[in-house]
């Protein structure tokens, strides 16, 4: 029987197989991981549809194909599975033998497969060997999408294969000295996303200081009740998060992405809360229509969002859609932090520690000097995308809805 | 530089030996006066006279008999066989006593003869005068095998088997008797064992000899033509010795060889060009090697059925079209 890739979510129409966790001739089982599948941040595990032996793999690892390809072939216990029927020569070889005794009979290495699953030739073999490429990653143009020696050539004179050569040769560190913990897919996709956000946006970083002064009274007001009603406390990011949505409206560039030479501006604002996995991960996942929602509503999306991130209960779908980020390290006292633009945004909020400071009032009866609680919102923004202006602009107008909104009024 | 058909250029290149060396002799059925029955050899009784150029009996054995008695004493002699079929009662000759005598005297006695024989299909003649039989010689040590296809190689590598100081079997390709080549004018004399590239094309390089050599470039130009398949080609022209030099260079460069033989599939010399490309530069090989042959079958002599046989240029189209992406 077929096995094909999965739906990953309603809006996503294609996935990427990152592991292989059986080899052809293998027993695979509904109780058991047969591959991973990841698409944008998710990482999803994908049992067996049926008890049976793998067959055969149609989809390394590494490849991207659309929902509802087949990507593996697994023959179930007493199934007669016809040899000619389309399977490819090493399935046929390793069918009879499946299907007879499910043990590791054939293994077929990816590594020497194109991205169609055709066989490398042996030049392509030297070739990719030589220069220490990835043939799943070229396109190949004969039968089949065969990839050939002239197709390794070509990509071996593109920017491409240039680039590849900039990367550093692998040090040795393995030794007593050194723990080595390989990338999971989360680590590796995070990494690849940060590198290419930097090489993509211009970031620029800017910061304002803001009183929080009325959010903390509004807060410290309802905090126990709402301790008791929502089981949760009621932290200061709803409220930043509130003003950052009304903000907006006034600054919608902000909100936006870049294709090509066009700024895209969204007209929804789905808030993307990034969320730390434990010191094993970050993830970020998106409350839609944020801008629609009220300060309470806010506070519980953000609240679920986190809960269902640390508990790896969030769907593909919580995972698209973002149009602007907000990063808060402010748990661990951090006074400054300068975020990365999670693309394709165009800007990033950073909050950090809202702490006592002495902090100087101007009256009608001159300036006197309070203990206010005080943190410090910081953006990093696209340069390509605004300018500076528009930029502090923005900041400026959230930082005067915190210190200026009836945050009581509105919790009341 | 004159135009000169492929059976003038027989008759050119021995008469420019036989001027030059009188040691060089000629026999064979019918050659003398009748100039050949191919008229490959029109003109040489008139020049050279009945003693140097000698009409023998119908007896292939006779005449290879006589032809290594006077290479052991001293002259230069050049054999014909009329069909290259006929060499089959002639092996214990050829291939035990001609091919080995070098060895077995330590050197002490050399055979500087040439066996011409006219060899091929397509000329209507049934199974037992239309075999390519170039490798049944090529399989024998001792023996150095020549396959020209044009005019020009023709001269010059008859000429430079006259004059080596081995056994030669040099294989005449009948039905390309008639075709019409230029040929530089003066002495002209060619080097075995050299493969000559007609044609260069990034995508696919054929090998072939002697009368599949034109249907090769034919083929070829309707490969870029028609299919922008673009393809090298090399004419082996010397089986032993073989230029492996040239071949495996022309194969590494485009990653694909195709090998195009007149012989029989089993055994033919492509199977041995194919074993050397495996053994050499197989990391360079970009896809199968590929042969297109004439079947292991007699050949036919009805018009259509020994054409439907022999590689056709249509047919070396087709194949590369469908196998070699």
């Amino acid at each position: 029987m077929d096995v094909i890739m999965p739906q990953l979510g309603e809006t996503v129409s294609e996935g990427t197989v990152s592991v292989w966790h059986k080899t052809i001739g293998d027993a695979v089982s509904t109780k058991e991981r047969l591959f991973d599948v990841s698409s944008d941040k998710v990482e999803m595990e994908v049992p067996a549809p049926a008890e049976g032996t793998l067959l055969e793999i149609r989809v390394g690892a590494g490849v991207t194909v659309p929902v509802g390809e087949v990507v593996a072939i697994i023959v179930r216990e007493g199934e007669v599975i016809e040899v000619g029927a389309g399977l490819s020569e090493a399935a046929e070889e390793a069918a009879p033998k499946a299907a007879a005794a499910p043990v590791r009979e054939v293994s077929v290495k990816s590594a020497n497969r194109d991205a169609n699953g055709n066989p490398l030739s042996p030049a392509v073999r030297r070739l990719v060997a030589e220069n220490s490429l990835d043939p799943v990653a070229i396109a190949g143009s004969g039968l089949n999408g065969r990839l050939k020696k002239k197709d390794v050539l070509a990509h071996l004179n593109s920017g491409a294969a240039v680039r590849s050569a900039l990367k550093p040769a692998p040090l040795d560190f393995a030794g007593e000295d050194t723990e080595v913990i390989p990338f999971n897919n989360l680590r590796k996709l995070t990494a690849e996303h940060m590198v290419r956000s930097k090489a993509t946006s211009p970031h620029v970083l800017q910061a304002v200081e803001a009183d929080f002064a009325r959010v903390a009274r509004a807060r410290s007001g309802v905090s126990a009740a709402w301790k008791k009603r929502e089981g949760f406390s009621l932290t200061y990011l709803p409220f930043i998060a509130k003003a950052l949505c009304e903000a907006v409206r006034e600054f919608p560039h902000v909100n936006a992405a870049i294709d090509d030479e066009n700024l895209v501006v969204f007209r929804r604002v789905n808030l993307a809360i990034a969320v730390d996995l434990d010191f094993d991960g970050l993830v970020a996942p998106v409350i839609k229509d944020a801008d629609q929602m009220s300060l309470q509503e806010l506070a519980r999306a953000i609240r679920d969002g986190s809960e269902r991130a640390r508990t790896n209960q969030l769907k593909p779908e919580d995972f698209t859609g973002g149009t602007y980020t907000i990063s808060n390290s402010g748990v661990f006292g951090t006074m400054i932090t300068a975020p990365i633009i999670n693309q394709p945004q165009v800007a990033i909020l950073s909050t950090d520690a809202i702490t006592k400071k002495p902090v100087v009032i101007e009256t009608e009866d001159g300036d006197t000097i309070g203990i206010r609680p005080v943190g410090v919102l910081a953006q990093s923004f696209d340069h390509r995308a605004i300018d500076g202006a528009y930029s502090a602009a923005f900041l400026n107008r959230v930082r005067d809805i915190i210190q200026t909104k009836d945050w009581a009024a509105v919790l009341a | 530089m004159a135009e000169l058909t492929y059976r003038e250029a027989v008759a050119e290149a021995i008469a420019q030996e036989m001027r030059r060396d009188e040691d060089v002799v000629f026999l064979g059925e019918d050659i003398g006066a009748a100039g050949g029955v191919f008229k490959a050899t029109v003109g040489l009784f008139k020049e050279f006279g009945p003693v140097r150029v000698r009409d023998t009996p119908i007896s292939e054995q006779a005449i290879l008999g006589a032809a290594m008695g006077s290479a052991m004493t001293g002259l230069k002699p050049i054999a014909e066989i009329m069909f290259s079929d006929f060499l089959a009662v002639c092996w214990d000759i050829v291939a035990n006593e001609i091919a080995k005598a070098r060895y077995m005297t330590g050197g002490q006695m050399s055979m500087p003869l040439v066996i011409r024989t006219a060899n091929g299909g397509g000329s209507r003649f049934g199974a037992q005068h239309s075999q390519s039989v170039e490798n049944w010689a090529m399989m024998v040590p001792g023996l150095k095998v020549v396959a020209p296809s044009s005019p020009a190689d023709v001269k010059g590598l008859l000429a430079a088997a006259i004059r080596d100081p081995d056994p030669v079997m040099f294989f005449e390709q009948k039905s390309l008797y008639p075709i019409k080549g230029f040929v530089p004018d003066g002495e002209l004399v060619d080097v075995l064992g050299t493969a000559k590239v007609l044609r260069d094309g990034g995508d696919v390089t054929i090998v072939a000899l002697a009368a599949m050599v034109p249907r090769a470039v034919k083929a070829a130009e309707e490969l870029s033509a028609q299919h922008g398949i673009e393809a090298t080609v090399v004419d082996v022209r010397s089986l032993v010795p073989l230029d492996t030099q040239t071949i495996l260079r022309e194969v590494s460069k485009t990653g694909r060889l195709v090998t195009v033989e007149e012989n029989p599939r089993l055994c033919g010399w492509g199977a041995e060009i194919a074993s050397i490309v495996a053994d050499e530069i197989f990391w360079d090989l970009d896809g199968p090697i590929m042969r297109i042959t004439t079947p292991h079958i007699p050949l036919p002599a009805a018009d259509e059925l020994e054409d439907a046989t022999m590689p056709s240029a249509e047919r070396i189209v087709r194949e590369i079209v469908e196998n070699i992406d």
